[in-house]
């Protein structure tokens, strides 16, 4: 009997996650200018970069291999960052804007869980992610000449194992979010920090031995670090397996640590008659 | 994935909606309340609101607010099939009621069952068999239009697309809001918008509905419609269930088999509205109005000493409380023809809920009162000492 449950249980969340989707996908076409002056948005950025590669033409330092195209290393970084803020803030934001809008209410009426909740208002934030991740890359590639090589499906395992460990961090900044509404230090940290931090716009050798430190401490470093090995290196897995390693570890400890703290803060809410409030 | 969310689905198979007068010939089919099994069972329910991050303010020797109690030790059933009526002022614990019901919120102690389910332990079943109309319109997708909103609900609680659709057509005509289908919700009325919250709530075919100030904003003739479907859900095969809160007591004496009375958190009376009223006012009060006669005539003629008697203009105006019993009315009516009068018209008022409403919570009053004059009183002691 077990296995029709599952399978029956497995049915519902892929619709209930459709559901949200086409939700998400109706509201986005009701906003239809938002869509096409982001991808604007992300035109003007990239010729941006270009020209001040241009700046560097020649001149790249060759100790650090993966900045010897810093258009490539720019883009490969933006594009993966856009993917890992989503993987990151997705969750928090998915609660927060149900509780402004206040439908969460009719919501959580209908037999849903709240993680299957957070999960399914999340997807889309995923799929428009991974859209304009992909337009980063391909205008590169398009416009400006940049090469990517390697193993593709290396590189995607890269990715979703970070982007993993964030929306673990995230399931934390939801958390937070559900029990003091506004004020999230794991956005401060993450979102402010990463672009500082992570190495998306400069080598973190450059941070020196004390802000290295702090470089080392997040899980978004070895991401951004392992895709660019294996997208403009061209490196394989045995020469990856560091930050992979790394990546695993991360997530071994904090996806069970955040779900436990999801499942007190979501009953502390429910306690405070608080879950529906901003 | 939880195994209870497989257990869910098989609450929202589609149920055929009954229209209007075509459950008028189950009437006979629907079982008495006192006869009809607990839908919902409410033990010692009792809420209070802590103080958020108490401990934290604590710790910073920060003042912060006392817990409020919302709910105090409140037990009553609601029988299948049954229409219960909750009515209460503002803030007297209504909508935290309601809300621990629906697992939105959960109690602090004491506990309900919805059809055997626990509302904390099996939330998740105990939601499927809920449709909740609130009167918050926020809780609907306002650049979604109508029927999008109700296709996404639908899908939230499980309704393969063909049914959902045919659901909501069926939903959409029974509520007469088929016109307004393919409009942005945020365009839509008030009235309207309320309707859309009832349609919702009918989505799965719950067994129990819970329904806040459902007519509040609609219009004479659809807040009647309303109040017919709600009274034919109830006739239903199988039977709805549906606690019914409203500051209209009259839509609540219309429709409700029982009411609870609700004050500062605790149930103050619970029982049939016409019970009610007689453990309010046992007598009724009668209006007789005469012609043909002086005021100072009727006043002689009468066999009840105690009627109140006023002229207005040619009419006199009889006043008098009886039992309902009685024949005091008779007699008094037979003294007026026998002495030439003409009975213009003759009226019987009788205690209304808000008569009763409004005596629980003078009792209130004065015992708050009490509790404070005791308060200022012990205060002055501890001071003298």
């Amino acid at each position: 009997m077990k296995g029709p449950n599952r399978l029956r249980g497995l049915r519902l969340l892929l619709g209930r996650v459709r559901a949200f989707m086409v939700r998400d996908f109706q509201l986005a076409l009701s906003y239809r200018l938002q869509f096409f002056f982001k991808m604007l948005e992300v035109l003007f950025i990239v010729t941006t970069l270009y020209f001040i590669s241009q700046i560097f033409a020649g001149q790249a330092v060759t100790d650090f291999a993966q900045w010897r195209n810093p258009l490539a290393a720019w883009l490969t970084g933006l594009a993966v960052l856009n993917y890992f803020m989503t993987g990151f803030s997705s969750l928090a934001t998915a609660i927060r804007s149900e509780q402004m809008q206040g439908t969460l209410e009719g919501v959580l009426m209908t037999p849903i869980s709240v993680p299957t909740l957070i999960v399914a208002s999340s997807a889309w934030d995923f799929v428009q992610a991974t859209f304009f991740s992909f337009f980063y890359l391909l205008i590169g590639w398009l416009f400006f000449g940049v090469q990517y090589r390697g193993n593709f499906l290396l590189a995607l395992l890269i990715l979703i194992l970070t982007t993993l460990v964030l929306a673990s961090i995230g399931i934390l900044s939801a958390s937070f979010a559900i029990v003091f509404k506004r004020g999230d230090p794991f956005a401060i940290l993450l979102g402010t920090g990463a672009a500082l931090f992570s190495g998306v716009l400069f080598p973190t050798q450059l941070l020196g031995s004390a802000f290295g430190r702090v470089s080392s401490l997040l899980p978004m470093t070895y991401g951004v670090d392992g895709i660019r090995r294996v997208l403009i290196e061209g490196q394989g897995f045995n020469e990856v397996r560091a930050p992979v390693s790394t990546l695993c570890l991360f997530l071994v400890v904090l996806l069970p640590f955040s779900l436990w703290v999801f499942a007190r803060a979501v009953r502390r809410a429910k306690r405070e008659g608080s879950l529906i409030q901003y | 994935m939880k195994a209870t969310d497989a257990e869910t689905e098989r609450c929202t198979d589609v149920q055929p909606l009954h229209r209007r007068g075509d459950t008028e010939t189950k009437r006979d089919a629907h079982l008495a309340p006192e006869t009809a099994p607990v839908a919902v069972s409410i033990e010692h329910l009792s809420k209070t609101y802590p103080v958020p991050l108490a401990r934290l303010k604590q710790f910073f020797r920060r003042k912060s607010a006392r817990p409020v109690e919302a709910l105090r030790d409140v037990s009553f059933d609601i029988k299948t099939g049954e229409v219960f009526g909750l009515i209460g002022r503002n803030g007297a614990g209504k909508t935290t009621l309601t809300k621990i019901i629906a697992t939105l919120v959960q109690p602090t102690t004491g506990a309900v069952k919805v059809r055997g389910h626990d509302s904390v332990g099996d939330e998740q079943l105990v939601r499927a068999q809920i449709g909740l109309a609130s009167a918050e319109e926020r809780s609907f997708y306002w650049r979604l239009t109508a029927e999008q909103n109700l296709v996404f609900f639908a899908r939230l609680y499980g309704l393969p697309d063909r049914a959902a659709r045919t659901r909501i057509r069926e939903l959409l005509a029974l509520i007469e809001l088929e016109e307004v289908a393919r409009r942005r919700f945020g365009e839509l009325s008030t009235g309207n918008k309320q309707r859309m919250a009832v349609a919702r709530a009918l989505l799965n075919s719950p067994p129990i509905l819970l329904l806040d100030e459902p007519t509040r904003s609609l219009d004479p003739l659809a807040a009647a419609r309303l109040r017919a479907l709600i009274g034919s859900l109830a006739r239903a095969t199988p039977p709805v269930t549906i606690l019914l809160t409203s500051h209209n007591l009259a839509e609540i004496e219309e429709l409700c088999e029982r009411v609870a009375i609700i004050g500062r958190g605790r149930i103050r009376a619970t029982g049939t509205p016409s019970k009610m009223r007689a453990l309010h006012r046992q007598q009724e009060r009668v209006r007789i109005n005469v012609r043909g006669v002086a005021a100072s005539r009727v006043a002689e003629i009468l066999p009840d000493a105690h009627a109140e008697v006023s002229a207005h203009d040619a009419d006199v105006l009889i006043t008098l409380l009886r039992e309902p019993s009685d024949d005091s009315l008779d007699r008094t009516l037979r003294a007026l023809l026998a002495d030439g009068a003409r009975v213009v018209s003759c009226e019987t008022e009788r205690a209304t809920l808000l008569d009763v409403l409004e005596s629980y919570e003078g009792e209130e009053t004065e015992a708050e009162a009490q509790r404070l004059e005791g308060g200022r009183k012990e205060g002055e002691k501890g001071g003298e000492r």
